[in-house]
């Protein structure tokens, strides 16, 4: 079950659409952080389900705080949330060992589909 | 925030037109990537508000290191309407021309500007600035038409920002961000000068869009 989700974007209207994407009836527990760099150590700290990482931060941006998540844990459920549609960015992040990458504006059905498809991932895993 | 930017419009809606602004960027990279082939790297972008009046001394401040600047001018017409102007030191369309043609930038900030840089100029400024205005007009349920795009080079930059033109109760809406390719930098600013009204709209749009996150 998916119950730890970690949204790490430097803009709280970002975070704030996110959170309102997802259901409300989940039970879901919400952990945020508005920079890689303290996106990095909430990882560490509460070892989330599913981590949702923006692209585009100050002091540490997605790319290095995905790369060292994933040095961290190499079966980290990252998600990138992002503006950047350039299809090298997306084949860049999932070279890193990104779980999938949706694209801003958010979709609630997208939204949801990937978590499902993170739901299963984790079942899998018992 | 200052006093009279927070006049203009709340820290709230500052917010979410940052996000905005960060999504219609991203568009505009990607549209200009798949153009000239080359991955742009996105930068936070910086947003203030200002009395248009105050844009030319705020342009002034930032550029004062630049001997030279061109400006591309596009206007734009839908409920938010107005005048974007995208603003590089000069010296960088032929850095643009290095990096479209992947050769070393051999020139100076010092040399005329030719024909083939205007034009480059001119392409990644209409690209920068239709899909900018473009996807914020998408978003927030608008639809705008622009005039074709024209070149300003000045020795003086305080002579080619237009700022006295404009009506004293008018708002540039300034987006700072700086180009960065895989293969060099290019320093850019982005301003869009709108009418009071505009903003008044953009205010309505932006609480809108953020209604259906409710």
């Amino acid at each position: 079950m998916i119950k730890k989700i970690l949204i790490v974007d430097d803009s709280s209207v970002a975070r704030k659409i996110l959170r309102s994407c997802l259901l409300k009836d989940q039970g879901y527990e919400f952990y945020e952080a508005g920079d890689g760099q303290v996106g990095l150590e909430k990882f560490k700290e509460i070892q989330p389900d599913v981590t949702f990482m923006d692209l585009t931060m100050p002091v540490m941006n997605g790319y290095e705080a995905l790369e060292k998540i994933m040095q961290f844990d190499k079966n980290a459920l990252v998600i990138v949330v992002t503006a950047d549609v350039q299809l090298k960015s997306t084949k860049k992040v999932m070279a890193l060992g990104a779980f999938m990458v949706l694209n801003k504006p958010l979709n609630k059905e997208d939204l949801q589909d990937v978590l499902l498809k993170a739901q299963k991932i984790l079942h899998k895993a018992g | 925030m200052d006093t009279r930017q927070d006049e203009i419009i709340s820290d709230e809606e500052i917010e979410i037109l940052q996000e905005l602004m960060n999504i219609a960027f991203g568009k505009a990279a990607a549209d200009l990537a798949e153009v000239i082939d080359i991955h742009v790297i996105l930068s936070v972008p910086y947003i203030k508000i200002l009395q248009a009046t105050e844009l030319l001394d705020y342009i002034k401040d930032e550029i004062k290191d630049y001997n030279n600047i061109n400006i591309i001018e596009q206007k734009f017409w839908g409920k938010f309407k107005g005048d974007a102007l995208l603003l590089f030191p000069s010296g960088a369309g032929k850095k643009l021309l290095a990096i479209l043609e992947h050769e070393e930038d051999t020139t100076y900030e010092s040399d005329p500007i030719d024909i083939l840089e205007r034009e480059t100029l001119m392409e990644v400024g209409n690209i920068l600035i239709g899909a900018c205005i473009g996807k914020m007009a998408e978003l927030l349920r608008d639809v705008v038409t622009y005039t074709p795009p024209r070149i300003i080079v000045e020795n003086f930059p305080h002579n080619a920002i237009p700022g006295k033109q404009y009506d004293p109760n008018n708002t540039a809406v300034i987006l700072k961000t700086v180009f960065r390719f895989d293969e060099g930098d290019v320093n850019g600013f982005l301003f869009f000068v709108t009418s009071h009204e505009s903003i008044k709209w953009l205010g309505e749009a932006l609480h809108k869009f953020m209604e259906q996150y409710e």
